[in-house]
């Protein structure tokens, strides 16, 4: 009996749908990077060992290759790629240079419990160029989470171990009740890959960072549970217009 | 890896608080909790050189006066004649064993070895595996006792296919698989090496006469072994991080010594082999470049001062790397070692000038045709790529999490469809979902198709001028081809067999692939939907809403503007959504009909009628005030 045009026609409410708030977070510090001068790159999320892990300076014995870590696909041909940094690879063996780039996407590990997930999104950036330093690090990194968490956020760099990074370190920020939170991983490109990827290291230098970007969304939303990310209830969704 | 902050103090000259150790530790890289003032440690994988107390004494020897506890057994050892065969001799370039005879044993503990459990609160074992316990607490380097009256002389180490059955020190029986590396005693696997002893060959407070043995095995043959036969295993944690290759002389005296203050010994002698010597490294000393690397200025006299500090010496302008330091190779090492001693956090940043680039590849299309869908009530949803369909070119997970997720999915439809249905389940009744992936299948792994997944069933909208209308394949279509202008897509019903839901609402659902259709250039017009600002997440409940419809007759259509305001910004705990979902204005009478969804849900339990009629009171008595409104039917 409803009729449509009336000059008492009610307001209609919004019916609008939203985008994925993991989603939504990983365009925005996508865009938040390109914004700082870095290129966006894609890569596939199924790799070769040799991208996904030898390139990377990891190790056939290190820990994370092994099969109670990583996905293995097709009679161990491939992997499903364990982060990003694939994609850095790629970009540094197409371009030379100085070079900028930034991939975010779907990651894999075999992990399956209340905190950690089998699959999850990373954003990943590179930068090679002459006289890339720790401190140019350091200053990027400052930009990163000022502009995610807002200028007056305390910071806390600790020495880490990346087999890609050399020095490596992992950022924490300190949270309104005192206790300090990690964020995201960094660190001067490991000269070895640098090398791998025909680019000359007494020449050029480099720095990577990473961020999970579930991580950054959990504590931008207030989200304590990872898992209702992805159960696609439409209760939780609806909280993401 | 716990660590005494009792047993750090003891060995420090000045006294620091619990907290600036703790300090120091995260500047150093040592990430930890504190519980009783034990640090539980969690060490980066490559420094296998700190699990121990003096490893990490070691390293907070850059800040404090260090004295590390170096009584050893310092009178000759005879040799062992030990008829040892090293089959594997590149898994294990060292190794040494201990051969003590004793006549029995103190059985109150003294000195370190008391404070150590005391400290610790560790069970004790036996005299022999305790001090091997706390040597390996003390030094890092894992030991392994033999009981010697329970084994031959003739032992031997084999990298071996094995499937044999093996009893662990501590009752396990583990079936072994595949090529491991192991001790051999008459034919009989006596430890699976690095890892665990076996139980038949293990101490106990009788034992009188031990053989301590000391070795060097290649992480390579020892990572992952401890996971896969779930073995935990504090040896095979330090023997896959690498541990000193030059250290045993010291270890065994070290033993010895704990066992001479416990015990009259009556015999010992040592057994020891290195078969393979590991080079020194040297790296050249080179001040500018670590500058370059860290962005700092720090000069020759406070970078060598932090090197000595680090034993890393300086010989005619190389830095000799000590022998526990296996993860210092290269300048950049070096580098790392430097910022660790002034503090990552005290290095100054420098603005960081961007190269110029060329413009990005942005997924431009993408985020139009999300645009539109969103702007049509679609909800994006993320799923992952596992589940148990084996289709033709489907890809096999080796290792999956389970047989439910051995394949990557070869469509979206299957994740949809559950999506769909466990909203059902949660009395949705207008769901309209889609998701844009990657999807791959076997015959071609390097490039993925884009595929986008779209499903609806219910409602077409919660409002009052799509309320009664319900999702159709017409609808979807339609939807779809107002940004699809060139290439096929099919419309699917989706059966409702085998589903395993009591509702009967029509399912649809259309696969489109992004590569092989062309969309309107309007989508790069579409209004962003993405929201400004992270509002805070509110906790969603899990208890089932409950529902109510009001329907009035305004008799003056100008007050239907104040109803509509007044129940609309009706606020309760209780109540999750109100919308209009009828409305009719009958011109001839000059009155309206209007009648409005009350959904109501409480976060703490199930909503009872009682709870939402009261709400409902409230309601309909805020309503009531209104001029000229009535609710038909109502009772007074």
């Amino acid at each position: 009996m409803s009729t449509s045009k009336d000059i008492y026609s009610p307001k209609l409410n919004e019916t609008y749908g939203a985008h994925h708030p993991i989603n939504h977070m990983q365009d925005f510090v996508l865009n938040l990077l390109k914004n700082l001068g870095f290129e966006i790159a894609t890569g596939p999320e199924i790799e070769s060992e040799e991208f996904n892990f030898d390139m990377l300076n990891i190790k056939k014995t290190h820990p994370a290759r092994q099969m109670h870590d990583t996905f293995y696909v097709e009679e161990k041909s491939r992997v499903l790629r364990t982060h990003t940094s694939p994609v850095q690879i790629r970009c540094m063996l197409e371009k030379k240079p100085p070079l900028a780039y930034i991939s975010g996407g779907k990651v894999y590990r075999k992990d399956d419990d209340a905190t950690h997930l089998p699959m999850f999104h990373q954003v990943e950036g590179i930068c090679v160029d002459k006289n890339i330093n720790f401190a140019h690090l350091k200053d990027l990194i400052f930009k990163i989470v000022n502009e995610l968490f807002g200028s007056s956020v305390k910071l806390r760099f600790r020495p880490s171990y990346f087999p890609f990074t050399e020095p490596s370190a992992e950022v924490d920020i300190q949270s309104e009740d005192g206790n300090w939170l990690e964020i995201l991983g960094c660190g001067i490109v490991n000269p070895i890959v640098l090398k791998n990827c025909n680019i000359n290291p007494d020449e050029y230098s480099g720095l990577a960072f990473g961020l999970g970007i579930e991580r950054i969304a959990m504590l931008k939303y207030g989200v304590n549970d990872i898992r209702e990310f992805y159960k696609s209830n439409l209760d939780f969704l609806n909280q993401f217009k | 890896m716990k660590i005494s902050y009792k047993h750090l103090i003891q060995n420090l000259e000045s006294n620091p608080s619990i907290d600036e150790i703790s300090e120091r530790l995260f500047q150093l890289g040592h990430e930890h909790e504190i519980c009783d003032e034990i640090f539980d440690m969690e060490l980066t994988p490559n420094r296998g050189d700190c699990q121990s107390l003096n490893g990490i004494l070691r390293d907070l020897n850059l800040f404090y006066e260090v004295k590390i506890n170096t009584q050893i057994y310092d009178s000759e050892i005879p040799k062992f004649e030990f008829n040892f065969q090293n089959n594997a001799v590149d898994k294990c370039s060292h190794i040494s064993f201990l051969k003590i005879e004793i006549d029995k044993h103190n059985q109150e503990y003294k000195d370190e070895l008391k404070t150590y459990f005391d400290v610790l609160k560790i069970n004790k074992n036996n005299f022999f595996t305790d001090i091997s316990n706390y040597i390996s607490y003390e030094t890092g380097q894992p030991t392994h006792c033999y009981d010697a009256t329970k084994i031959t002389q003739n032992i031997s180490l084999d990298f071996i296919e094995t499937n044999e059955i093996f009893e662990t020190v501590l009752g396990h029986k583990t079936q072994l698989r595949g090529k491991n590396l192991v001790f051999i005693d008459k034919n009989k696997i006596i430890n699976l090496a690095g890892i665990m002893g076996g139980n038949e060959t293990s101490c106990s407070d009788s034992t009188t006469s031990v053989i301590v043995e000391c070795a060097n095995f290649n992480p390579e043959f020892i990572i992952g072994k401890s996971v896969q036969y779930n073995l935990k295993s504090e040896a095979a944690h330090k023997f896959e991080r690498g541990v000193d290759p030059f250290c045993h002389d010291f270890i065994l005296r070290r033993f010895l010594k704990i066992v001479d203050n416990h015990a009259k010994i009556k015999k010992v002698e040592i057994f020891n082999k290195l078969y393979k010597k590991p080079e020194s490294i040297l790296i050249k000393y080179d001040k500018s470049q670590i500058n370059n690397i860290l962005g700092t200025d720090i000069n020759d006299d406070e970078m060598q001062n932090y090197l000595f500090k680090l034993n890393l010496h300086i010989e005619n302008q190389f830095i000799v790397v000590p022998s526990y330091r296996n993860d210092i190779k290269t300048q950049n090492d070096i580098a790392e070692e430097i910022a660790r001693a002034i503090g990552y956090n005290n290095i100054k940043k420098s603005e960081l000038n961007m190269p110029c680039l060329s413009s990005s590849s942005e997924k431009v299309l993408e985020k139009g045709i999300k645009n539109f869908l969103i702007s049509r009530g679609f909800f994006e949803v993320i799923n992952f790529p596992f589940n148990s369909e084996n289709k033709k070119n489907s890809i096999r997970v080796d290792n999956p999490l389970d047989s439910n997720r051995e394949f990557l999915r070869t469509s979206l439809k299957h994740s949809l469809l559950n999506n769909l249905i466990y909203n059902e389940k949660r009395q949705k009744d207008c769901i309209k979902l889609f998701e844009i992936s990657d999807i791959y299948d076997s015959s071609c792994f390097e490039k993925a198709r884009r595929k986008l997944g779209i499903i609806s069933c219910g409602r077409i909208e919660n409002n009052y001028l799509n309320f009664s209308k319900k999702i159709d394949q017409i609808f979807l279509n339609n939807t779809l081809k107002e940004i699809i202008i060139e290439g096929d897509f099919k419309i699917e019903q989706i059966s409702r067999d085998n589903i395993g839901s009591k509702f009967k609402n029509d399912i649809y659902y259309a696969e489109i692939d992004l590569d092989e259709h062309k969309f309107s250039k309007s989508l790069d017009e579409q209004t962003n939907f993405s929201p400004d600002e992270f509002a805070l997440y509110e906790p969603i409940s899990e208890f089932p809403v409950s529902s109510r419809d009001l329907s009035f007759l305004i008799g003056d259509p100008t007050q239907f503007k104040t109803l509509e305001e007044t129940i609309l910004n009706f606020k309760n705990k209780l109540v999750k959504e109100i919308f209009i979902f009828d409305f009719y204005n009958n011109k001839d009478k000059n009155i309206l009909k209007v009648a409005f969804r009350f959904i109501f849900q409480s976060n703490s339990k199930t909503v009872t009628d009682i709870e939402v009629n009261e709400v409902m009171d409230l309601i309909i008595k805020d309503s009531l005030k209104i001029r000229s409104i009535e609710i038909p039917g109502l009772k007074k």
